[in-house]
C-alpha cells in the first residue's frame, strides 16, 4: 500500500510538471489573445517532425536541427496562425476555431505522408539512459529531466511575467485591453511575442519526452486534448489555475493507474473537469486574467 | 401571337388576355422546389454508378447531420463542436442491439431514439451552466471520451476496425436497386428533417428561439422560458442526429468509433454548416454535397488527399463570402445573422 501511495506521489509529481509543460504555451495564448488556440497540436508536430527532416534529409546534428526547428516553429506561429487566422478572423471565433483544427489537421496528415509511423522517426535527446530507484519505484531518468526542465521553465516564465516590464504590460493586457491600450501599450507587438513564448514550453516538452513519449503524427491530438482538459480545469488563460490543474490531472492519472487500470485514466480526468465545471463554471482559477 | 416584354427584373410574356411573367434573378425563382426536384430526379442520371449513388446517399447523410445542428446552434446560442456524438451514441445503440439482440431496425430505431433523448437529456444542463466557449469545448470533448471508451471497452464497441454485419433496412434482387433505394431513404430522411427545421424556425417558437439566441437576459425578461427552450434544442437535434446513426447502421451495414467520433469527421460537419452559410438551414444542403463531392473526387489523388482536403476546405472558408458561405454567393442580400457567438474575448 505504501509502495502505491510513493508511485502515486512520485508520479503525479512528474507527470503534474511533463502536463504543466504541455499546457503552458496553450495557457499563455488564452490568456493574452483571448482565444482558443486548436491548433496548438502543430507545435508538437513540428517539434519532432521539422527536427527529424534536419536531422535525417539536411544531415545535421541534434543540436543545429533543434535550432533550426525553433525558428521554423516561430515563423510559423507567427505568419499562418497570428498573421494568417488569428488577426483575420479574431471576431469570428467559430470560423476561427474551424481554421486552427484544419492547419493541424493538414499538418499532421502532412506529416504522416512524409513520414508514416513505419518510417520510425524518433529524436535522439536521451540525457541519461538509466533509471533511478527510489523505495522500490523505478523511474526513468528522462522523466525526471522532463519534469524538472518542466518546473524550471514554469518557475522561468512565473518570474519573468511579475518581474519584468514586459511581463507587467502582457499582464495589463490580459487583465483589461482598452485599459492596455489607454496606457500605450503596443499590444500588436506583445501578441507577437505572446505567439513566439507560447511555442517555447511545447517545443521544449517534444524534445524532452520524445525518448519515452514516442513519436506519430496524430500525437498533437491527445497532447492538445491534455492541454485544453487543463485549461477549462484550471480557468482559461490562468497560469496560476493551470498549475494546479496540471498537478491535480497528473494525481487522477496517477491514481487511477496505479489503483484502477491505466486505460481510465482520461476518462477520470474528464469526469473530473465536468464536475468542477459544474459547480465551478470557470475552472478553479476563473478570474480571467493571466496570473 | 405571343408577345414578349423585356423589363429591368422580369420577362413578361403576353398572348391574347393571359399574361405569365418570369423573373430573371434566381434567388426570386421556386429555388426549393427546384433543388428537390433536382435531386429527386438525380438517380436518373447516375444509376449505373453505383459509387456516385454512395457519394449523394453520404451528401444527404451529411446534410442531414448538419440541419439539425443548425437548429442546434440557433436555438441555444451555443456553437456545438461535437454533434457526432449523438451519431456514435444512436449508430452504437442501433448496431449493438441488433447484432446481439437480433433487434428489428424497427425496434432499434425507437431504442435509438429513446437513447439518445435520456443521453441529451442528462447532458443539457450544459447548455445552462456553460456558456459560450466553455459549452464549446465540453462538446469537443466529449466524442472524443466517447471514442475512447469505444477503444476501452474494445470487445464490445470494436472501436479501430467497427461492427459489421447488422441488419439491412431494404433488399432486394438487384444490388443497383439497393443504392437507389438508399439515396432516396436518405434524401427523404435529410428532407423530412429540412422541413421539421424550416417549420421550427418559422413559428412563433422561432421568433421565442431568435429572442434566446440575440440576448438570453432579455428574452427572459420578455417572458421567454429561456431553460425549457435551450433543452428542447439540445435534446431534439441530438435526437435527429441519433437517427442518422440509426440509418448508416442500417444502410451501410458497419459502423465504427474510429470513422465517426475523431475531429475529422467534426470538422466536416461544421464546415458545412459553416460553408453552407453560417447556420442557414438550406445552406447545409449545398454544403454537403459539396464536401461529399470534393472528398470523393480527391480520393483519386491517393493518400495525400488526406492533406490536401483541409487545404482546400480552408480555401473555401477564406474566399466564399464572409459569414454567409455558398449562401451569400445566392442570397445577395445580407440577411439577418443568427449564428451564436463566441466569447473568450470579453465584451
Amino acid at each position: 500500500m505504501s509502495n502505491i501511495l510513493l508511485q502515486i506521489i512520485i508520479y503525479t509529481v512528474i507527470w503534474g510538471s511533463i502536463y504543466l509543460l504541455i499546457s503552458l504555451g496553450f495557457s499563455l495564448i488564452c490568456g493574452v489573445l483571448r482565444i482558443f488556440h486548436l491548433g496548438y497540436g502543430v507545435v508538437f508536430v513540428l517539434a519532432a517532425y521539422v527536427t527529424w527532416f534536419f536531422m535525417e534529409n539536411m544531415h545535421l546534428g541534434l543540436i543545429p536541427s533543434i535550432g533550426l526547428m525553433i525558428l521554423v516553429q516561430c515563423a510559423f506561429a507567427l505568419l499562418v496562425f497570428y498573421k494568417g487566422v488569428f488577426q483575420r478572423y479574431l471576431e469570428e471565433e467559430e470560423v476561427l476555431l474551424t481554421i486552427s483544427i484544419l492547419v493541424f489537421l493538414a499538418v499532421a496528415h502532412l506529416a504522416n505522408y512524409l513520414y508514416p509511423v513505419t518510417a520510425g522517426v524518433s529524436i535522439p535527446s536521451t540525457i541519461i539512459d538509466n533509471v533511478l530507484s527510489i523505495g522500490g519505484v523505478t523511474i526513468d531518468y528522462q522523466m525526471i529531466i522532463a519534469a524538472g526542465v518542466g518546473i524550471l521553465v514554469t518557475a522561468i516564465y512565473v518570474l519573468w511575467f511579475m518581474k519584468t516590464r514586459i511581463g507587467l504590460i502582457i499582464r495589463a493586457i490580459s487583465q483589461n485591453l482598452p485599459a492596455a491600450l489607454l496606457m500605450g501599450a503596443n499590444v500588436n507587438r506583445m501578441y507577437y511575442l505572446a505567439m513566439i513564448l507560447s511555442v517555447i514550453p511545447p517545443t521544449i516538452c517534444m524534445i524532452v519526452i520524445a525518448p519515452f513519449w514516442g513519436v506519430d503524427p496524430f500525437m498533437g491530438m491527445s497532447l492538445l486534448m491534455t492541454a485544453m482538459l487543463i485549461s477549462i480545469l484550471g480557468g482559461l488563460g490562468n497560469l496560476k489555475g493551470s498549475i494546479v490543474a496540471s498537478y491535480l490531472i497528473g494525481f487522477i492519472h496517477a491514481s487511477v493507474s496505479f489503483i484502477f487500470v491505466s486505460r481510465f485514466m482520461g476518462l477520470a480526468a474528464l469526469i473530473v473537469t465536468l464536475v468542477v465545471m459544474i459547480y465551478r463554471r470557470g475552472g478553479i482559477f476563473a478570474g480571467e486574467t493571466l496570473w | 401571337m405571343v408577345n414578349l416584354e423585356l423589363r429591368r427584373d422580369r420577362i413578361v410574356a403576353r398572348w391574347r388576355d393571359k399574361k405569365t411573367e418570369w423573373v430573371i434573378e434566381p434567388r426570386y425563382w421556386r429555388n426549393p422546389t427546384i433543388g428537390i426536384s433536382l435531386l429527386v430526379i438525380l438517380p436518373i442520371f447516375v444509376y449505373s454508378y453505383p459509387h456516385i449513388l454512395t457519394m449523394f446517399t453520404t451528401a444527404n447523410l451529411y446534410a442531414a447531420i448538419a440541419i439539425p445542428l443548425a437548429l442546434q446552434m440557433l436555438g441555444t446560442g451555443r456553437v456545438n463542436f461535437g454533434p457526432q456524438l449523438y451519431l456514435g451514441i444512436g449508430g452504437y445503440t442501433a448496431a449493438l442491439l441488433n447484432l446481439h439482440f437480433g433487434w428489428s431496425p424497427a425496434m432499434t430505431l425507437a431504442a435509438t431514439i429513446a437513447v439518445c433523448a435520456v443521453i441529451a437529456l442528462l447532458l443539457s444542463p450544459t447548455t445552462l451552466i456553460a456558456k459560450g466557449l466553455y459549452f464549446s469545448l465540453i462538446t469537443l470533448i466529449l466524442p472524443l471520451t466517447f471514442l475512447d471508451v469505444t477503444y476501452i471497452w474494445g470487445d464490445i464497441f470494436r472501436g479501430e476496425v467497427g461492427l459489421v454485419g447488422m441488419s439491412p433496412l431494404l433488399t432486394f434482387d438487384k444490388v443497383s436497386w439497393n443504392y437507389i433505394a438508399y439515396y432516396y431513404l436518405s434524401l427523404f430522411l435529410m428532407l423530412m428533417y429540412l422541413l421539421f427545421c424550416d417549420r421550427t424556425v418559422r413559428s412563433r417558437i422561432g421568433i421565442s428561439m431568435a429572442a434566446v439566441n440575440e440576448n438570453e437576459n432579455v428574452a427572459r425578461m420578455m417572458g421567454v422560458r429561456v431553460d425549457i427552450y435551450k433543452v428542447f434544442f439540445y435534446v431534439a437535434p441530438s435526437i435527429l442526429t441519433g437517427i442518422v446513426g440509426w440509418f448508416i447502421v442500417h444502410t451501410f451495414r458497419t459502423f465504427a468509433g474510429v470513422t465517426y467520433l475523431p475531429l475529422d469527421f467534426m470538422t466536416k460537419i461544421l464546415i458545412i454548416v459553416i460553408v453552407g452559410g453560417r447556420a442557414f438551414l438550406y445552406g447545409a444542403i449545398p454544403g454537403a454535397y459539396l464536401i461529399s463531392i470534393l472528398e470523393d473526387s480527391l480520393r483519386g489523388l491517393g493518400p495525400v488527399n488526406y492533406f490536401v482536403f483541409p487545404l482546400i476546405l480552408i480555401a473555401l472558408i477564406v474566399f466564399l463570402p464572409r459569414g454567409e458561405g455558398l449562401w451569400g454567393l445566392y442570397k445577395k442580400r445580407r440577411p439577418r445573422d443568427y449564428f451564436p457567438k463566441l466569447h473568450v474575448r470579453r465584451e
